[in-house]
């Protein structure tokens, strides 16, 4: 499996760093993004998602180090090629969609006729082709969230920027997200999307950066990073619902036992066949699989720390902060 | 009933309170009080007794002019000349309030633009009046048609009535226009940034094209109405004949267009500066009262020369001071004391200053445009980093 993705990357952060007063919310935090891809941008909240994906649309200037875009620093010319969803959704409220898209589309450097085209195609795309002369402030919020994509999506950008674009839609919306993003990558765009929930995006991107309080703990291809450290098993052997055939395993060690189906962790060099030899010598097996590990496992691992707590964390310290300062 | 004035004196309560503990409140009555004790200070704030030239004398002379000044409530000191000539000297070099020529006359340096004071309340006017009374006494034989002696001005004065007026139409829509439209930047910034879409908006364009965009624009609005309400003036005067259409009247109109400009370019900044400090759009129009304080006090001191004879010296630095010269020039321009170089020199030092407050207004602006949670005080967004 490629593990270099460097030939291809298109959007590189280089030991970024960005201070709000007392805290650092970027902590020399480098990583790549490679084209044609969908990469998630992981990390619990507060980890300093929102403020690196600031820097990179341009919106803050961070105070050490550098955004490079196709291996030149990121200009004026090159942000216009840039597509941004800021987790915090703003339209004008007042303003009819239509109108809204095409006079976004123009900023960004598009005809007036070329952005009404767009427009008309991304609303049609999205489905919200009927809500087109309706004002965002009457719109429901899913469908406020299909326009602020149509938003960033108007111009045609090369670089997708979407800050936690799963966030508060339902199902649907999230299948909906997902193929939309997959499609740009697959048209060769680049595309970086935040979360702070793990394992709820590990099934749409293709390779990930997770981050922990501004810095980068793990980087990779998503299949590598969920099959590494330890290769994990998961057996089960009909009739021995304790697991007790696995007391006394050389090659793996048990990490935990559910109603009959042993987690194992093998050992480095084991082989994994040793471990089924001595599933069947105790009686039949039912199940016998290698088991990718979750990305929130991935954190623990990185981190030393459950994400959960560290998220809750965060939460009540930026409660606690939220009387001033921009959010990081 | 009574619970239902209770409440609605505890609603009236919450806002009286709320409303007093603003920061705006307190600045705004401390300025009026202010202004309260300076601007009658200014106008009649001369103690000192005022010089009254007698030319002649005679047993009447003392009484007129100590009736004179018991009716207008001015210390008066009188000052004999022998003649007519040296007293009209000195009250063109500024020496004399006014001059008594018992029983035929009282001068004065200005012909006042609203013709003679009728009443008592000035000093030549109550001389005048006491001067015919005691003349009318003197040779009863038999009556005068009006027992006040004439008033002569030396010399002309400076402007007419209906070029006053025009300065103060002209100095109302300066005013109203740049308020107006500068409360509507604070709003609309304010609405973005409440809105978020500032942050779509940072990420396609610069803060400072974001900024001179909003003022660019609305101020194009405001220049379109302004030359609607000029053109308006203009075509309907000339159409009826009015005699607020001649060459002095429409300088005022012209100078006060210039001043528009200038005001809007001055202040425009500023209140977007004061929208970028919210975070929500009911805020605005509290964080642009600061912005507009200066304007509304030129506003109301225009009142003050308008209808006075004279322009007292703050008045003057009020024409040249930045936040308060597009009103107060226009209204020495309309009074007739303004030279075309001392207009000339405002506009420029509103023009430097126009540059200066532009890099300020960016700079809080471009810090507090992206900021959350609790609004910012001008100190803290100018402080803070971008």
């Amino acid at each position: 499996m490629d593990t270099d993705v460097a030939p291809s990357e298109s959007l590189e952060l280089i030991e970024l760093r960005r201070s709000f007063g007392e805290l650092a919310a970027l902590d020399g935090l480098s990583f790549s993004v490679p084209a044609g891809q969908v990469f998630g941008f992981l990390g619990p909240n507060g980890a300093g998602k929102t403020t690196a994906m600031r820097a990179v649309v341009g919106v803050i200037a961070p105070d050490a180090g550098e955004v490079r875009w196709r291996g030149a620093p990121v200009d004026a010319a090159a942000r216009r090629t840039f597509g941004y969803m800021p987790e915090e959704r703003g339209l004008y409220p007042g303003m009819m969609v239509l109108e809204q898209l095409v006079y976004l589309g123009r900023l960004y450097g598009l005809t007036a006729a070329a952005a009404r085209s767009s427009a008309l195609e991304w609303t049609a795309r999205l489905g919200i082709a009927d809500k087109r002369d309706l004002k965002i402030e009457t719109l429901s919020q899913g469908n406020q969230q299909r326009v602020q994509l149509a938003a960033a999506l108007v111009h045609g950008p090369e670089l997708l920027v979407l800050d936690e674009p799963f966030s508060g839609l339902d199902p649907v919306g999230v299948d909906d997200m997902s193929a939309v993003l997959a499609e740009r990558a697959a048209a060769g765009a680049t595309v970086l999307f935040s979360s702070h929930q793990l394992d709820l995006v590990q099934d749409i991107c293709e390779a990930v950066a997770i981050i922990h309080r501004g810095r980068l703990v793990a980087q990779g291809r998503l299949a590598e990073l969920r099959r590494g450290g330890e290769p994990r098993l998961v057996v089960r052997v009909a009739g021995d619902p304790a697991g007790h055939w696995a007391d006394g395993l050389a090659a793996a060690r048990v990490t935990g036992v559910t109603s009959g189906t042993v987690s194992l962790a093998l050992s480095p060099g084991a082989d994994a066949q040793q471990v089924l030899d001595q599933a069947r010598a105790a009686g039949p097996v039912e199940h016998f699989a290698f088991e990718d590990r979750r990305l929130s496992e991935v954190f623990r691992e990185a981190v030393g720390a459950d994400l959960d707590e560290v998220d809750r964390a965060a939460r009540e310290e930026r409660a606690a902060a939220d009387t001033g300062g921009t959010r990081s | 009933m009574n619970s239902w004035l209770g409440t609605t004196w505890l609603i009236a309560a919450r806002e009286l309170r709320q409303g007093a503990r603003a920061r705006s409140f307190r600045i705004v009555t401390i300025l009026m009080v202010a202004a309260a004790i300076l601007i009658p200070a200014a106008l009649h704030g001369h103690k000192s007794a005022q010089k009254v030239g007698i030319v002649g004398s005679g047993p009447a002379t003392v009484l007129t002019v100590r009736t004179a000044a018991r009716i207008s409530g001015a210390a008066v000191q009188t000052v004999p000349f022998a003649s007519l000539g040296d007293a009209e000297a000195a009250l063109r070099d500024g020496k004399l309030a006014a001059v008594l020529v018992p029983g035929r006359e009282v001068l004065i340096p200005r012909a006042p633009y609203a013709g003679v004071p009728t009443s008592g309340s000035s000093l030549e006017g109550a001389l005048a009046l006491a001067g015919g009374l005691i003349r009318s006494g003197e040779t009863a034989t038999a009556p005068t048609p009006s027992p006040s002696l004439p008033i002569r001005g030396l010399s002309p004065p400076l402007t007419g009535l209906s070029v006053r007026l025009t300065g103060l139409a002209v100095s109302i829509v300066i005013y109203v226009l740049i308020v107006i439209y500068g409360v509507r930047i604070t709003v609309g910034v304010s609405e973005e940034k409440a809105s978020r879409v500032i942050e779509v908006l940072l990420a396609a364009v610069r803060p400072s094209q974001l900024l001179l965009g909003k003022v660019l624009g609305l101020g194009l609005l405001a220049l379109g109405q302004a030359l609607a309400i000029v053109v308006t003036f203009v075509v309907l005067g000339a159409a009826v004949g009015s005699s607020l259409i001649h060459s002095a009247s429409l300088e005022v109109v012209g100078v006060g267009a210039m001043w528009i400009v200038i005001g809007y370019a001055f202040y425009c900044t500023a209140y977007a500066a004061a929208g970028s400090l919210v975070t929500k759009p009911s805020d605005a129009s509290t964080a642009s009262t600061p912005v507009q304080l200066p304007l509304i006090a030129s506003y109301v001191l225009t009142f003050t020369v308008l209808y006075g004879d004279s322009v007292y010296g703050f008045y003057w630095f009020l024409a040249f001071f930045p936040p308060t010269a597009p009103v107060s020039m226009t209204v020495l321009v309309a009074l007739g004391v303004a030279q075309p170089w001392q207009v000339a020199l405002s506009m420029l030092i509103s023009v430097a200053s126009t540059v200066l407050m532009a890099w300020v207004a960016a700079r809080i602006y471009g810090r507090a445009i992206l900021h959350t949670g609790s609004r910012l005080k001008w100190r803290q967004a100018w402080r803070r980093e971008a």
